[in-house]
């Protein structure tokens, strides 16, 4: 049972890890992805319809990453090359995608007598790593995805702290104007960070429909692209912290399903188990005191002239 | 008329009616002429008083979360949780005029309900202002997760508590007439609360503008730090303006449940926080603006249902919010284009100055 858990716990969190060290790459270079909402959702519509009409999970979660990225350029194109306000560009784009995925999902699918059904991802274990006790079953026996995020993390963490793009990309968050003057475009390294929180986000998107429920419904993402925007502030906005961030909430879900499916209702309500990642997010935003923020986080560049 | 008004009202009516033609275009993929479907709608909104009146209908709530979104916002803080607050103010509006419907006379029991929304709306607004003021907590953060604890509870209650007395379905029990806030106009559900709400943005233009309160808050909002030298205690300040934004977002579900459903139900009004939101910035955060913005929402919410209602051609609901945020995407593109009017007025007149 605990095992099962655990397994349960990192299958949750993947999605969350995608979003969340996305927005911390381009937190770090200033951009708040508000549209991270957005983009998880049409990544799971974009998913979805590519599997369903294609057959083919591949050709989905490349559609899903696809959509991600038109949002994100959309969402770009206004808050940094327009300059416009990031909160609410990023709501606006938010209703916009719930709008345009279940309008389009009608016209595409129409009004089906049965939800329409494609074969989530399967599990892959890994010869020999996944026979080890409990770590085995755990962390070598999920979809493929989760295997992607495992490699991503240190990535982007090598990426951030290690390379010279890396630099950049926090000194852009930072101080704007001395990368300006090193000959570096600051709005380019911004919308080069949200395009990828865009392609990651709509990969995420596309682990609630395509990876793990196998089908689409408007209220698939429920929040969970906020959490993942939340994470990354609780994170700290580095790595460790949003994968820290990340398996709490992992595991909050997990036990939340859990409770659910075992009739925990006796003793406390249901919707106590779906309020509690929410809940989470709460007291964590009000215990942390030191935060760590990037000093031109939402600030659009502008030279003066 | 200057230049700088009649800029902002040529690219508002450019970037709505940009709005509206691009979500036109996704009529088309469902094989419908969009030219005659708008055509349809709009000839009905015009001729049919009922559904005239449906159009003020759905602005009231919206006035209510817009005001609720652009007051924090001029203290320079975010309150996306409207839906949350407004969700709580509908679960006291229905819980209490459950209880004393048929008790006391329609006119007090609406003054209590409305008084009591009123607070639990604040309530759970004051509650993020005060984690904002004393724990420093984002404000953006916790409103917004805030709505997802809101809408569990009531999800809890109208399971248990509130659920209605058959026990079928997740709903309570339907009001009373003696409940209901009378109707404005004969023939149509609109009803006295728009009143309520245009009375509202009235009161938050005072208040924002007229008093030293409103004052108070729009220093924070430009500058808390200078704020803060000149003697503003900013975290009451905080606190304030979310007790008030949470207040006006409560006053909603008083609007919405004593005045259209007249009984809670599960998925109620999802997206009038978002809308509310959107609306405020189609109105620049002006409260007066904001009532003429609810309208126009208002009016796209009332076509889309009608489009959805026309024999023949069968068009989903959620063309409501892709024409809303089509809207939205070109308004906030208009501002763009605004600035960059500005700009290049500025630099023209430096130029003449500069010559002469």
């Amino acid at each position: 049972m605990i095992i099962n858990l655990l397994n349960r716990a990192l299958l949750m969190s993947t999605p969350l890890l995608f979003g969340a060290l996305a927005e911390v790459v381009a937190e770090r270079s200033g951009m708040m992805v508000t549209a991270i909402e957005g983009i998880f959702l049409v990544g799971a519509w974009g998913g979805f319809v590519g599997s369903y009409l294609t057959g083919s999970t591949t050709v989905g979660i490349l559609m899903a990453m696809c959509s991600g990225l038109v949002v994100a350029c959309i969402y770009g194109g206004i808050t940094i090359f327009m300059k416009q306000h990031q909160v609410v560009t990023g709501t606006a784009l938010n209703i916009l995608a719930a709008g345009f995925c279940t309008y389009f999902q009608r016209v595409i699918f129409g009004v089906p007598t049965s939800p329409l059904k494609i074969t989530p991802l399967a599990n892959l274990p890994i010869p020999f790593l996944s026979g080890i006790p409990v770590i085995g079953p755990v962390i070598f026996n999920q979809n493929i995805l989760t295997y992607i995020v495992y490699l991503l993390i240190p990535a982007v963490y090598f990426m951030l702290y290690r390379t010279s793009i890396g630099l950049t990309i926090r000194s852009t968050g930072e101080n704007p104007e001395a990368v300006d003057v090193a000959g570096i475009s600051v709005n380019k390294i911004r919308f080069m960070t949200v395009l990828l929180a865009g392609i990651m986000g709509g990969l995420a998107g596309s682990f609630y429909s395509v990876g793990y429920l196998g089908m689409f419904t408007s209220n698939i993402i429920g929040g969970r692209g906020w959490i993942a925007f939340a994470i990354c502030f609780l994170g700290n906005w580095n790595p460790r912290g949003a994968v820290i961030g990340t398996l709490v909430f992992g595991f909050a879900e997990a036990i939340s399903i859990y409770m659910q499916t075992i009739g925990g209702g006796e003793y406390f309500p249901n919707e106590f188990f779906i309020a509690l990642p929410y809940i989470l997010t709460i007291v964590l935003t009000v215990s942390r005191k030191n935060f760590n923020v990037p000093a031109k986080l939402g600030i659009p560049y502008s030279k003066e002239n | 008329m200057d230049a700088k008004s009649r800029d902002l009202i040529i690219t508002n009516l450019l970037a709505i009616s940009a709005g509206l033609v691009l979500s036109g275009f996704a009529l088309i993929f469902l094989g419908v002429d969009p030219i005659a479907v708008f055509g349809n709608a709009l000839k009905t909104i015009f001729t049919d008083k009922y559904t005239l009146g449906d159009v003020f209908l759905k602005a009231t709530p919206l006035i209510f979360t817009a005001l609720a979104f652009a007051f924090t916002f001029k203290a320079n803080l975010f309150n996306i949780g409207a839906q949350g607050q407004f969700y709580m103010g509908a679960i006291v509006a229905i819980a209490v005029s459950l209880k004393l419907d048929g008790l006391i006379p329609t006119g007090l029991l609406l003054a209590v309900v409305c008084l009591l929304t009123f607070i639990a709306g604040g309530l759970v607004g004051g509650l993020i202002g005060f984690l904002k003021a004393r724990f420093n907590a984002n404000e953006f953060l916790v409103s917004m997760m805030s709505t997802y604890v809101v809408l569990a509870l009531m999800n809890y209650l109208l399971r248990t508590f509130l659920k209605e007395s058959k026990g079928e379905y997740p709903q309570t029990d339907a009001l009373t007439r003696a409940a209901w806030i009378p109707t404005l106009v004969g023939g149509t559900r609109l009803h006295m609360g728009f009143v309520l709400a245009v009375l509202a943005a009235v009161g938050v233009w005072v208040l924002l503008y007229k008093t030293p309160l409103g004052y108070r808050i729009r220093a924070v909002g430009s500058n808390a730090q200078a704020a803060e030298m000149s003697g503003i205690n900013s975290k009451r300040i905080y606190i304030t303006a979310f007790f008030i934004s949470g207040a006006l977002a409560g006053l909603a579900g008083f609007t919405e449940v004593n005045g259209v459903q007249h009984m809670l139900i599960q998925g109620f009004n999802t997206g009038i926080g978002s809308a509310g939101l959107g609306i405020a910035i189609l109105a620049n955060a002006n409260p007066i603006g904001i009532i003429f913005a609810s309208i126009l929402f208002g009016a796209l919410n009332v076509i889309g249902n009608l489009m959805g209602r026309m024999p023949g051609i069968n068009i989903p609901s959620s063309i409501i919010e892709l024409m809303q945020g089509c809207v939205m995407i070109f308004v906030i593109i208009s501002y763009y284009a605004r600035s960059y009017m500005d700009n290049r007025r500025e630099k023209s007149k430096l130029k003449k100055v500069e010559e002469s």
